[in-house]
C-alpha cells in the first residue's frame, strides 16, 4: 500500500489551477517535482499539506482519507524557499515549536532538538534569533523544525533556490543524509535538475497544472514521455567508466573520448551537461575548456530566439546558441566543428 | 545647476516650515505665565477633566484594539461575500467630520429603537461618560482598523501556513506566531488610537454633551474655558494634551526599541 495517494485531485484558485493530478508516493521515495514557472508544482505541495480546499478529488496517507483534515491533523511538514522561520523566537525554540505541541517532557524536546541540530550543524545557533543568520543557515534551522516532528512526509518548496551554488551543493549532502536517517519521504519541488540527480528517487514532471510523466529520474531523463518532457529537460547525459585522474580532476571515458570532470566519481558514472554550457568552435586553439571534441553537426533545429545543435561523433551532445553566433560561425549542418566544455559545467549526476 | 537650485529650495522650504511649527507649539508653553498653568493645573476642574480623559481614552483604546484585532485579521486573511462593502463602510467615519459623526451617533443612540432598547436595559449613551468612549470609540476607530489590516497584510500567509502543518490550529497559530508576529503594528495602532481618542473633541460634544465637571475631558476644558474667556486654563489643558501624547509615543518608541530585533527579525 502506498504511503501517499492523490486521486483525480483538481483545484482552482483562480490563475492557478491543477487537473486530474494522479500521484502515488511510496515510504522512502524522494519525489522531485519539476515543471515550468506557473505549471502548479507549489499548489500541487500546498493542496498535499492542506492549505487548499480541492474541487474534486482524493488525498490518501497511509490508507486512510485525509482530503478533508485540517493541515495541522495531516503529520505533513513543509518547507519554503524564503525559510519563514519564526522571527519572534530563537532558532532553538523554532525547531522545538512543533515538537512541543506533541511532546511534554522538556528534556525530550531539548534532546531531539539537539540532535536534529547537531545532524545539520546548527548547534552553535541554537540561541540566536533567525534574522541574523545566513540563508544557509536559516534553511538548515526551517529543515530542522520540519524534520524534528518526523513528519510522514516532508513537502520542500524549492529549498535551495535562495542560496548560492556552494552552500546548495553543501545542504544538498547535508539533506541526503538527514533524511536517511529520519527515514522521511520527500516530495521536493524545484527548478534545478541539480537537485533531481543529486537527490531524487522519482520525478514528476508538470505542466499546465498537470502532471506529464513520472519516473525514475534515468526514465524520465533519457526516455521523455512526451515532447514537452524531452524539451524541458534537455540536458546532456552521457554515461562512461572512471579511467583515472589528472590532477584534481577524473578523467572519464564515454565512447571511447576522454572527458574531464570537477567532480568526484568512482568506476561508472552517469554525466550531465547543459547544452547552453556546450560551445563551438572552428579551431580548438587555446582555451580555459578541458574538453574539446571534434564533432560533426548533424541538425540543427530552431526553438524560441535560439538554436539547438544536434552533435554526433563518438559521443551525442546538444548545445544551444543564438543565430547570431551561429551566422558569424557559419555552423552548417554536416560539418565538423569543435565542441568545448569546462570540466566544472561536467556534473557527475549518478 | 537645475538640480542643485531646486535641492537647497527644498530644503530651505522644509527648514523653514519646521520652524513655524516649531514656534506654533512653543508658543503654547512660553506666552502663559508658569504661575499661572501652576495654577490651573491644581484646579479641582483640570485634574477631573485629565482623570476623565485618560480614563475614557484608555478604555476606548482598549475597545477598539479588542475589536480591531479580529477585524483587521478577517480582512487580511479571509474572502468573504460582502467584504469590498465592509471595508468601505469602515472607512466611512474618516471621511465624516467629527462633527457629523457625532449627530449620527446622536440620532442612532437617542432616537432609534436600538438606542430606546439600550437605554430600557440601563445603557445610557446620550450625554453620559459611556457616550465619551462611544464617541471617541467610532473617531479612532478606523484608522486603528487601517494599521492593524496593514499589519497583518505584511506578514506572509506562509508563517501561519507552516505553523499550521506543525500541528498547530488556526487560533493556536494565530496566537502564537501572528500575533507575536504583529506586536509591532499593534502597538504603534494603540498609541495612535490613543492619542485619537484623547484628541476627540466634536463627536464627544455632540454625543456626551461638554457639560462641566460631568462629561469634561481635556478638549472640552480647552473649549469651555476659551468661550468664558480663561485663557490660562484653556492653554493649560492644551499643554497637558500635547504632553499625555507626546508622552505615549515616547513610551511607543522606547517599546519599539526593545522589540526592534525580534520583529524585524
Amino acid at each position: 500500500m502506498a504511503l501517499l495517494e492523490v486521486e483525480n485531485l483538481s483545484i482552482d484558485l483562480g490563475e492557478f489551477h491543477l487537473r486530474d493530478i494522479n500521484l502515488t508516493v511510496e515510504k522512502g521515495d524522494y519525489l522531485t517535482v519539476i515543471g515550468p514557472t506557473g505549471a502548479g508544482k507549489s499548489i500541487l505541495l500546498e493542496a498535499i499539506a492542506g492549505f487548499y480546499p480541492l474541487r474534486s478529488g482524493r488525498i490518501t496517507l497511509n490508507s486512510r482519507d485525509v482530503t478533508n483534515l485540517p493541515p495541522e491533523k495531516r503529520g505533513i511538514s513543509i518547507v519554503y524557499q524564503d525559510f519563514v522561520l519564526f522571527p519572534h523566537l530563537s532558532v532553538f525554540d523554532n525547531i522545538a515549536f512543533g515538537l512541543r505541541k506533541v511532546e511534554r517532557d522538556k528534556e525530550k524536546v531539548k534532546g531531539e532538538v539537539e540532535h536534529i541540530a547537531e545532524e545539520l550543524h546548527i548547534s552553535h545557533l541554537l540561541h540566536r534569533k533567525p534574522g541574523t543568520l545566513s540563508g544557509g543557515e536559516q534553511q538548515r534551522v526551517a529543515i530542522a523544525r520540519a524534520l524534528v516532528v518526523r513528519p510522514k512526509v516532508l513537502l520542500m518548496d524549492e529549498p535551495f533556490s535562495a542560496l548560492d551554488e556552494k552552500t546548495r551543493e553543501k545542504l544538498r549532502k547535508l539533506v541526503k543524509s538527514v533524511i536517511a536517517e529520519y527515514n522521511t519521504t520527500v516530495i521536493h519541488v524545484t527548478h534545478d535538475f541539480e537537485d533531481v540527480f543529486a537527490l531524487a528517487t522519482r520525478v514528476a514532471v508538470m505542466k499546465d497544472g498537470r502532471l506529464v510523466q513520472v519516473g525514475t529520474p534515468d526514465e524520465v531523463f533519457s526516455r521523455p514521455k512526451v515532447d514537452f518532457v524531452a524539451g524541458f529537460v534537455g540536458t546532456n547525459v552521457l554515461k562512461g567508466e572512471v579511467i583515472g585522474k589528472d590532477g584534481s580532476l577524473t578523467l572519464i571515458s564515454v565512447g571511447g573520448v576522454v572527458l574531464k570532470t570537477a567532480d568526484e566519481a568512482e568506476r561508472k558514472a552517469v554525466l550531465s551537461l547543459r547544452p547552453e554550457n556546450v560551445l563551438l568552435a572552428r579551431d580548438p586553439g587555446l582555451c580555459s575548456a578541458q574538453n574539446v571534441i571534434k564533432i560533426r553537426v548533424e541538425r540543427i533545429e530552431r526553438r524560441g530566439h535560439v538554436l539547438w545543435v544536434h552533435l554526433d561523433g563518438k559521443i551525442k551532445l546538444k548545445a544551444v546558441i543564438t543565430p547570431n553566433a551561429a551566422e558569424i560561425l557559419g555552423v552548417k549542418e554536416g560539418e565538423e566543428l569543435y565542441a568545448m566544455f569546462k570540466a566544472s559545467a561536467l556534473k557527475v549526476i549518478a | 545647476m537645475e538640480g542643485l537650485r531646486f535641492r537647497n529650495l527644498s530644503v530651505l522650504f522644509a527648514l523653514i516650515f519646521t520652524l513655524f511649527l516649531f514656534t506654533a507649539v512653543a508658543t503654547l508653553f512660553f506666552v502663559p505665565r508658569p504661575s499661572e498653568i501652576l495654577k490651573a493645573l491644581k484646579s479641582e476642574e483640570m485634574i477631573y477633566s485629565l482623570k476623565l480623559s485618560l480614563i475614557t481614552a484608555s478604555l476606548s483604546t482598549l475597545l477598539v484594539i479588542l475589536i480591531g484585532i479580529p477585524i483587521g485579521y478577517a480582512l487580511s486573511r479571509f474572502s468573504f461575500p460582502g467584504k469590498s462593502a465592509v471595508k468601505s463602510i469602515l472607512d466611512l467615519p474618516m471621511a465624516f467630520p467629527e462633527l457629523v459623526l457625532g449627530l449620527a451617533l446622536l440620532l442612532l443612540f437617542g432616537n432609534t429603537a436600538f438606542g430606546k432598547l439600550l437605554s430600557d436595559f440601563g445603557i445610557k449613551v446620550v450625554f453620559t461618560k459611556l457616550g465619551i468612549v462611544v464617541a471617541q470609540f467610532f473617531t479612532a476607530f478606523p484608522y486603528a482598523v487601517r494599521v492593524i489590516h496593514t499589519t497583518f497584510e505584511e506578514i506572509s500567509p506562509r508563517y501561519e501556513l507552516v505553523a499550521r502543518s506543525l500541528g498547530y490550529t488556526e487560533f493556536e497559530t494565530f496566537r502564537k506566531v501572528t500575533l507575536p508576529m504583529a506586536k509591532g503594528g499593534l502597538l504603534a495602532s494603540t498609541i495612535i488610537t490613543f492619542a485619537r481618542s484623547m484628541g476627540a473633541f466634536g463627536a464627544v460634544l455632540i454625543l456626551a454633551g461638554g457639560s462641566y465637571m460631568n462629561t469634561e475631558i481635556l478638549p472640552v476644558t480647552l473649549y469651555l474655558n476659551i468661550s468664558y474667556g480663561n485663557i490660562g486654563m484653556a492653554i493649560t489643558s492644551g499643554i497637558v494634551l500635547v504632553v499625555v501624547s507626546f508622552l505615549a509615543i515616547l513610551l511607543f518608541e522606547k517599546l519599539e526599541d526593545e522589540e526592534h530585533g525580534a520583529v524585524r527579525g
